[in-house]
């Protein structure tokens, strides 16, 4: 279909109005400063542009795929629904960052712009149709990101994390590019589509080389996902990050990591191909071992914001099980189990955060007996663990339902019982967590925080009710992400 | 009449909500919302018993009520009942009726108690109501929520490792039968995919294989195995047992009277409704391992009860080895042994109940549970003599679960030993080793606690109150009632046991 560059532009309007909410913010922030009016104008204008973005979204769900620029994006329901999903954790995380005391004062604007811009890279990444785009989207989501882990500058901690992922991120995008390379030899172009016409129809050494290329492109993706084997930079930088920027990355680049490894798979490896079988075993040991090697790391952390780093790391390798599959049933799983993941994990953040808050600490010992001074905040975050651990009537056991689903759909047995198993190590810490809450007495009695005020009861309740409400009535969300996810593949 | 079930399972969800918005500091006020919930939900039951058909063996027509769920994937909110499942929820009806008036003196956070109380009531329900395999397996899962912070908020000293302990072995068993649920769920054909427990009943899926770890397995036998897992973990089975123990000794007084008389039942009657009738060639062929762990556990649960100085870990014991007999009737797949074992499971539930709420009682005036104390000197002693009312209601709960002839246990224990003795002659001789060590324990156990001299901290005791002995009442009267007369409970499950039978003979 030829369309003028004009309504190109048109479809692409929600980025473009992410990318202006950034210069928006970058103006009021120089403009107003550090003064309190500053400050809320800051919040205001990060808002607006995030809500319009979200409106101009939800107008494009439900349309056919349309590819724009030269075939380097597509704009289809199943990219849109995933940025839908990013854009509601970047602003669930702008109201974790206005509460937030982990972030210093004068530097929460600079969150938000910083914030956009990783946005704005994701969800390039999303809909990123040729390996240039790609590689873009990954380095403007990258190099932002490195920034966003050192804002807590005076403190040592979150400096090496931010070096660590510096380090670690720039010799995966070199070994990507390097695969890349590879792939743009083997088959004389960046487009997807071309890349997916010669998969089909490999042989001999040249196999091996597309192979070893895609294996090597993986590590650039895989490291964004914070997938096994390349998981190990993810807790050192979830703790050394502020909360909001952490909550920030265990949604949005994870999420657009996560989009990229399935259109990627879908496109390529959907079809009956000899490199496919290789790709789907690959990405099965992946699977299983990233959410083994999550789960049991989990167990024994003290710090909670380490411990929801590698119970993310978990979550990542049963989301990774819907790629597997390669089916509609699959990429609607991983839609809903997105959605389920943002809601819990900035409700379980939201909370850290309010613990980090309260006492400087995150470490397990500051949660005990919290629901004697809390109550509401305890019970919406007992309900977040329930559901995080995948029990019903919680939407974190119907997005587990519908993983495993899709894998027993697809005769992967194996993987099933190894994710069962899982669920079963990942509840001890959850649970371990909710007892600590509930059971234990706490240290002293304390007097009504401040900062505890009813927009905090808004909010935590705003983000507890999908989490219950979706274990119960998910059909129509999921008739949505039906309609989304049906023209991808091939 | 059409919606008895809806009303049942929900009514106390209104009394959660009920209780929910009671005012602060009115707690005389949620315990008596709590009370007639569990009451009138109790009546509803009975109501349910005079409405039900006797004749029907399948679950046609029997109260069902069937509505989408979820549309794409086929889930439908399904109940309905058969005789199998009313006698349970009968059981469920009038044990949580008389939990909340033995609940009475619990003073720490009513509220939350009771509402949890009556949120464990209604996912119990669920459980014996639900068709639908999916909302089976919500109901069964909702369960472990209020169970958890039962155990974990007002239990005995040692309650949140006890909490976690029966938490995560729950959990195992159960999410292992999820995967076992959701490939029943696509096994039942291309394109008609359903979770209705009912269509997938008579074992069509003997022919079809599953690839595990590069080996090929016989589908109905590896996922006869992880539903087997998932109920035996519940019943609990040796060597699944480990947990109860400490669930039991940890948990309140209602609680454990809860667990053991409900919630163990949960366990076979998951055999009952879906491992057996869904798998009947694997439960066949492996009836005998099935006898086996039966007979172990009946043994190993007595013996263990022997050595116990805890007088509700006793008790507790005393559960593994009776829901043995359970299973030893379940393997025996005939008549008498089926529909011996559905009787057990309504006679240990009121026998049990009355142990665990006996000891309950006491508990209250002393403080502990020591029949011998761990230094060796003597715990309890002389009760007889100083409370009369108490040792003549003990006794009756003490015999009819030593299974004396007259009182209900022995019913359902002669006809499951009449039903499995020909085909298991010698595990059948073991077996009544059991009975035997069973008398030994509780009867020693008696005379420890009742006899000899009245020791001076048990002088300070009171004797029942008029509460107590008022819920105390209805379960002497099941326990002496159906031990003579046990027609009403055998009649109503008969065509459904019959019903089951059918379906393994043909495997």
């Amino acid at each position: 279909m030829t369309v003028s560059l004009l309504t190109h532009l048109s479809f692409y309007l929600p980025e473009a109005i992410a990318i202006l909410t950034m210069c928006g913010l970058l103006f009021v922030e120089a403009a107003y400063g550090m003064a309190e009016r500053g400050r809320t104008l800051v919040y205001i204008t990060g808002i607006i542009g995030m809500v319009l973005c979200l409106a101009l979204l939800g107008s494009n769900v439900g349309i056919a795929p349309i590819s724009l620029f030269a075939k380097s994006v597509v704009i289809d329901s199943f990219g849109t629904s995933m940025k839908i999903i990013m854009v509601l954790g970047t602003l669930g995380t702008f109201f974790i960052s206005d509460k937030s005391t982990d972030i210093y004062e004068n530097l929460k604007s600079e969150y938000l712009i910083m914030a956009t811009g990783v946005l704005v890279g994701g969800m390039l990444l999303v809909s990123a149709t040729n390996l240039l785009t790609l590689y873009l989207g990954i380095e403007t989501l990258s190099i932002l990101s490195y920034v966003m882990t050192s804002l807590k500058r005076k403190e040592s901690t979150s400096q090496e994390a931010g070096i660590k992922y510096a380090l670690y991120g720039g010799v995966t995008a070199g070994i990507m590019l390097f695969g890349m390379s590879h792939l743009y030899g083997l088959f004389g172009s960046i487009n997807f589509a071309d890349i997916a016409v010669g998969v089909k129809t490999l042989e001999g050494a040249k196999f091996t080389a597309a192979l070893v290329s895609f294996l090597l492109f993986f590590v650039g993706v895989g490291y964004k996902i914070a997938c096994f084997p390349f998981h190990m930079w993810s807790p050192d930088v979830y703790q050394g990050s502020p909360v909001p920027v952490t909550a920030f990355f265990s949604i949005v680049p994870k999420l657009a990591g996560i989009a990229v490894v399935t259109r990627v798979t879908m496109t390529f490896f959907s079809a009956e191909s000899a490199l496919g079988d290789v790709w789907s075993i690959f990405l099965q040991v992946i699977a299983a071992l990233t959410m083994t090697v999550g789960n049991l790391a989990a167990l024994r952390q003290e710090s909670v914001k380490r411990m929801l780093a590698y119970s993310s790391i978990g979550h990542v390798g049963m989301i990774l099980m819907g790629v597997i599959v390669m089916n509609q049933t699959g990429t609607n799983a991983i839609l809903f189990y997105g959605l389920v993941y943002m809601f819990m994990t900035l409700a379980a953040f939201f909370i850290t955060g309010f613990v980090v808050n309260r006492y400087g600490s995150d470490d397990h010992v500051f949660f005990r007996g919290l629901v004697k001074n809390y109550p509401f905040l305890t019970i919406c975050f007992v309900l977040v663990l329930f559901s995080l651990a995948g029990l019903p009537p919680f939407g974190g056991f119907v997005a587990k339902f519908n993983m495993i689903s899709a894998a027993i759909n697809s005769k992967l047995y194996s993987l099933s019982f190894i994710a069962a198993i899982n669920s079963v190590i990942s509840l001890y810490f959850y649970i371990r967590l909710a007892k600590t809450m509930t059971l234990d007495q706490p240290d002293e009695e304390t007097e009504e925080l401040v900062e505890y005020t009813v927009p905090a009861r808004i909010y935590l309740a705003a983000l507890t009710i999908p989490v219950v409400v979706l274990g119960i009535f998910w059909d129509k969300i999921y008739k949505v992400y039906s309609a989304a996810t049906i023209a991808l593949g091939g | 009449m059409s919606q008895l079930l809806n009303a049942i399972l929900w009514l106390p969800v209104i009394g959660i909500i009920a209780v929910l918005f009671t005012p602060k500091g009115k707690d005389q006020l949620v315990r008596y919302i709590s009370l007639a919930t569990t009451g009138i939900t109790f009546v509803l039951t009975l109501f349910l018993y005079a409405g039900f058909d006797q004749s029907v063996g399948k679950m046609q027509d029997q109260f069902t009520i069937l509505a989408p769920w979820i549309e794409q994937f086929n889930i439908n909110y399904h109940l309905a009942i058969d005789g199998i499942s009313l006698p349970m929820i009968l059981l469920t009806g009038l044990l949580f009726f008389i939990c909340v008036l033995s609940s009475w003196t619990i003073t720490k956070s009513v509220k939350a108690y009771f509402s949890l109380m009556l949120m464990l009531q209604s996912s119990v329900f669920g459980v014996f109501m639900a068709m639908d395999f999916f909302l089976f397996y919500v109901y069964w899962e909702v369960m472990l929520l209020p169970m958890f912070f039962l155990i974990g908020i007002w239990g005995g000293e040692n309650r949140e490792y006890a909490a976690i302990k029966f938490f995560l072995y729950t959990f195992f068993g159960s999410i292992v039968m999820l995967v076992g649920i959701i490939a029943l769920y696509y096994a039942t054909g291309k394109g008609s995919e359903s979770f209705n427990i009912l269509a997938m009943h008579g074992g069509q899926f003997a022919d079809m294989t599953v690839n595990i770890f590069g080996t090929e397995w016989a589908f109905n036998k590896i996922f006869f195995w992880a539903m087997f897992l998932g109920f035996a973990i519940k019943v609990p089975v040796f060597p699944f047992h480990t947990w109860l123990p400490h669930a039991h000794v940890q948990a309140p007084t209602a609680v454990s009277v809860i667990l053991a008389g409900v919630l163990l039942k949960m366990g076979t009657y998951g055999f009952l409704r879906i491992a057996f009738p869904i798998f009947p060639e694997a439960a066949v062929e492996y009836s005998t391992i099935i006898a086996v762990l039966g007979v172990v556990s009946v043994l190993y649960g007595a013996f263990c009860a022997m050595a116990q100085k805890d007088v509700k870990k006793l008790v507790a014991y005393s559960s593994v080895s009776h829901m043995g007999f359970v299973m030893l009737g379940l393997a025996a797949m005939t008549t008498q042994g089926v529909n011996g074992a559905v009787l057990q499971m309504f006679n240990h539930g009121t026998s049990t109940a009355m142990m665990f709420l006996m000891i309950g009682v006491l508990y209250e005036r002393s403080h502990h549970r020591w029949i011998v104390r761990p230094d060796g000197s003597k715990g309890y002693g002389g009760l007889a003599t100083h409370m009369p009312k108490y040792t003549t209601i003990f006794i009756i709960g003490m015999f009819a679960s030593l299974g004396l002839p007259g009182l209900s246990g022995f019913i359902s224990e002669a006809l499951i030993f009449l039903g499995i003795y020909k085909k298991f002659t010698s595990i059948t001789v073991v077996a009544v080793l059991g009975l035997l060590v069973g008398a030994a324990y509780l009867l020693w156990m008696y005379k420890r606690m009742f006899f000899g001299e009245v020791s001076d901290e048990v002088k300070g005791y009171s004797d029942m109150n008029k509460r107590e002995v008022f819920y105390m009442l209805p379960l002497c009267a099941a326990v002496i009632v159906f031990g003579i007369f046990p027609a009403p409970i055998l009649n109503i499950m008969k065509a459904s046991v019959g019903n089951l039978l059918t379906i393994l003979n043909q495997g």
